[in-house]
């Protein structure tokens, strides 16, 4: 794609700030999230990655600057939104004493695009139990779960907050087939935050580093490496030096 | 055989994509007319998002070695295979040269490099695996 094609920009953030009483979590991120690309969010725990998702979501309210999620402010219009935006928690959020189909008959009622022939499709295709409840699942069924049905209302945007962590090495294979599965399809923008630079160097259009409540940097991954391998390795060199000179 | 991206090597992945698919065309895997996997199948095979499968196969397309058919999905073209296996010979062989460069510098001696080469080439006589063995 050539840098002077314009991209409609799905999220655009101008110097968002959030403070939690006296914390400062996000100091003034600015950041654009082009539309049909997968952006992945680097950064060290505590550094506001998750906070941004929320912000996106509307799920919390920002203290200062301007938020557009797909043209709308998710602050004010987080109803319209959340048609439109699904979330994947890093924790399964759904009630413990739930079963999928528990779970889905909730969703439903608040998701104006729920298709209950593509919540099955999925819950088939990503083999999610439906006889258990959340509180007897693994992590990785959870995970599972919570994919399916973020996905099941066919989303415009997607945000996935590390939705590895603390999976096997064969259940994250079988989760990141199934979120790579999702990226295709369908012109659909995703902003993922992750710790697994395996992840991010295999899936990652684009690569945003969030240090200090900040975006320090952020372009196509093939920026991130002279000859266009972005390798694990490079990335934490990246993530690295990005921490190193904001601390400093 | 399945294709798998190593997002370790040095390699960008549409380029690994890229190399993987040449091989399977250069040594008859896919044959002149044969449907590659589709964009989301083989995203999902290697492992990799599946912009980097489309990079490879626009790649693959300005080579001649694929070419879509509106819909229908990615053919291997009629002069495909013929593409592939100069395609993959000139790299392999680069590779070959640049390691002889790299024995001769680190002392090897000529003579003994050439039994070497002698050596593994009896093995397996005029094979285009050996070769490729040999060189990557």
């Amino acid at each position: 794609m050539s840098p002077l094609q314009a991209t409609p920009v799905a999220i655009r953030a101008r110097d968002v700030q959030m403070r939690f009483g006296r914390t400062r979590v996000l100091q003034g991120v600015d950041l654009d999230v082009p539309e049909g690309a997968t952006t992945v969010l680097l950064g060290s725990n505590g550094e506001g990655k998750t906070t941004l998702l929320n912000l996106c979501l509307g799920s919390l309210a920002r203290t200062g600057g301007a938020l557009e999620v797909l043209g709308h402010d998710p602050q004010t219009r987080g109803a319209a939104l959340r048609a439109q935006v699904g979330y994947v928690p890093s924790t399964p959020d759904a009630y413990s004493w739930m079963r999928i189909g528990d779970w889905f008959r909730f969703l439903r009622a608040h998701y104006p695009t729920w298709d209950d022939a593509r919540a099955q499709e999925l819950v088939e295709r990503l083999d999610v139990p439906t006889n258990t409840k959340f509180k007897q699942m693994s992590r990785g069924q959870g995970m599972k779960a919570m994919l399916a049905a973020a996905l099941a209302p066919s989303p415009r945007v997607l945000l996935l907050d590390e939705p590895f962590g603390g999976l096997d090495p064969l259940v994250r294979e079988e989760v990141l087939r199934n979120v790579i599965a999702a990226l295709g399809g369908e012109p659909r923008t995703v902003l993922m935050c992750t710790h697994d630079l395996d992840v991010a160097a295999r899936v990652a259009d684009r690569i945003a580093v969030l240090v200090e409540g900040r975006v320090v940097r952020e372009g196509p991954v093939t920026d991130f490496a002279d000859d266009g391998a972005a390798t694990p390795e490079r990335l934490r060199d990246v993530l690295a030096a990005a921490t190193a000179k904001e601390v400093a | 055989m399945t294709i798998r991206v190593d997002p370790t090597r040095a390699t960008p992945p549409s380029r690994q994509l890229v190399e993987a698919v040449l091989d399977r065309i250069a040594c008859g895997t896919w044959s002149a007319g044969d449907r590659l996997p589709s964009v989301r199948g083989l995203a999902a095979e290697a492992l990799v998002n599946p912009n980097t499968v489309g990079k490879a196969y626009r790649e693959l397309e300005v080579l001649g070695v694929v070419a879509g058919r509106n819909g229908a999905g990615v053919f291997v073209t009629p002069e495909g295979p013929d593409t592939a296996r100069t395609e993959r010979r000139q790299a392999t062989l680069a590779a070959l040269h640049a390691a002889v460069e790299a024995a001769l510098a680190a002392g090897h001696d000529a003579a003994r490099l050439h039994r070497a080469v002698a050596q593994r080439l009896g093995g397996a006589e005029g094979t285009e695996g050996a070769k490729r063995r040999r060189a990557s």
